[in-house]
């Protein structure tokens, strides 16, 4: 199934006036690609869907699940979870509290991965943790903590590597077992994480095109993880503004493994690696 | 004549990709983009292990990053690679197409848009049927598709799935591969 530039086109206007979501800026090779695959799956034609868009909400939110991407891990990129745990995050170590925002965090995994290392170094009382999603279905999810096991037994090689191996001291390392985090139940083919760690994030439902900061406090680490892939270049840039504007001076922006601040934001900025650290502004006064 | 080249392949295929990279002349100037499946957790050191023969840069590209000619990008572990218009390459974590991440017919399929009959497509060998759906429509958009001769491959059902979808204008052994591409400017 094809989808053209004038299907998207009526498709991103049904969904703009029927509810507050807002596709417009995002980048269309995927956008397509998820509309043909539902349409496949509905087993519809792009009229069908739009006149079901109207006045249905239900099925509209349903399909916003559908379109947007959702895939994500425990620890995915083991190298990045090191370098958080032994760069970064030991750099709060003498404040008196750390605010984290996780911005699409889909179904939850790589908060729990955080909040994991957040305990491993004495971090987490002190910790507030936002985290937040485009789509409430995938938020529901990531507060119930319980994910297949079969599928994802390379959580498992992702937490040995992130949690029990030291990269910087091959001679370390650090027997933690399992289920002081989470619970294998093979059975029942899941894998549930322990009610303290299910505890702690406050998930809020939240649009990145233009909900701005609804928190109302400044941060100290914002993840982003594969999220702005599916954005346009411009869009890609409103949003590393939104971030700029809500990191604390030196404060650490983390991206997914592939993504990098291309335009103007990205001399407001020091790269080390994968992680963007706010740079300190002076003023000049004359 | 031709714009640019896109190349998919699997298990077995990591011979032939590297004889294809040290086979450029030094005034080839197209970019070339490189969908090949790797083991699951073979992440890190493939990058490494093809640039050591290759007569031109390979790059793991970043979302949105400008393509150049003359140089290789190599979709990195666990995403789609989409060559987009406006020549920028964006990257997706969308679900495994054919159980495979990076998908070798997105790529091609993407690819054939932007370049239409400007694009060389070439599957080599592999072990699912992955690639065949995309040299298919490189060639409904004119462009040259090649497949490595199956008698050459270490697993041959990649390049048998995709002669049996597509029409293909060359089906080439290794040293004929490496002969076309070394004449490509």
């Amino acid at each position: 199934m094809t989808i053209t530039n004038q299907d998207l086109q009526i498709f991103i206007n049904a969904i703009k006036t029927s509810s507050n979501y807002d596709f417009s800026e995002y980048s269309d090779k995927s956008l397509k690609r998820r509309l043909a695959k539902v349409l496949i799956d509905y087993k519809m034609e792009i009229s069908g869907l739009i006149s079901q868009l109207k006045g249905n909400n239900t099925f509209l939110e349903q399909v916003v699940k559908d379109v947007t991407v959702n895939t994500t891990e425990l620890f995915r990129d083991p190298n990045i979870w090191q370098i958080l745990k032994y760069h970064v995050l030991p750099k709060f170590k003498n404040q008196s509290s750390i605010n984290i925002w996780h911005a699409g965090c889909s179904t939850g995994q790589e908060v729990y991965s955080l909040l994991m290392l957040l305990h491993e170094l004495d971090l987490f009382e002190k910790s507030k943790v936002y985290a937040t999603d485009l789509n409430n279905d995938v938020l529901q999810v990531a507060k119930k903590g319980v994910y297949k096991y079969r599928f994802n037994i390379n959580y498992l090689d992702n937490f040995d590597k992130s949690m029990k191996e030291n990269p910087y001291n091959y001679e370390e390392y650090n027997e933690i077992p399992y289920e002081k985090y989470f619970t294998i139940d093979k059975s029942k083919d899941i894998i549930k994480m322990n009610q303290f760690l299910l505890d702690k994030p406050i998930f809020k439902k939240h649009d990145l095109v233009k909900d701005g900061n609804i928190f109302y406090v400044k941060f100290d680490l914002i993840l982003c993880r594969n999220v702005i892939i599916y954005f346009n270049y411009e869009l890609q840039n409103k949003v590393f503004d939104l971030f700029y504007n809500n990191l604390y001076p030196n404060g650490y922006l983390l991206l997914g493994m592939h993504e990098s601040i291309l335009g103007p934001y990205a001399s407001r900025f020091d790269k080390m690696g994968q992680f963007y650290q706010k740079k300190e502004m002076f003023t000049y006064m004359p | 004549m031709y714009k640019a080249i896109v190349i998919g392949g699997s298990a077995g295929s990591f011979q032939v990709v590297t004889r294809i990279l040290s086979s450029f002349s030094p005034n080839f100037n197209m970019p070339v983009f490189l969908s090949l499946h790797r083991l699951k957790h073979v992440r890190s050191g493939f990058l490494e292990a093809l640039t050591m023969k290759s007569k031109i840069p390979i790059i793991e590209p970043n979302d949105k990053e400008q393509i150049k000619p003359g140089k290789a990008y190599l979709a990195p572990a666990n995403y789609h690679m989409y060559i987009e218009l406006g020549n920028r390459i964006a990257l997706s974590t969308e679900e495994p197409v054919h159980h495979s991440r990076p998908s070798i017919d997105l790529s091609f399929i993407t690819a054939s848009n932007v370049y239409r009959e400007k694009l060389i497509g070439i599957i080599l060998s592999g072990a699912n049927h992955d690639g065949a759906y995309g040299l298919k429509k490189v060639q409904e958009n004119g462009g040259l598709t090649i497949v490595q001769n199956p008698k050459d491959c270490q697993v041959t059902t990649m390049t048998e799935a995709a002669i049996s979808l597509a029409k293909i204008d060359h089906v080439f052994s290794i040293d004929q591969m490496a002969d076309f591409i070394s004449k490509l400017k």
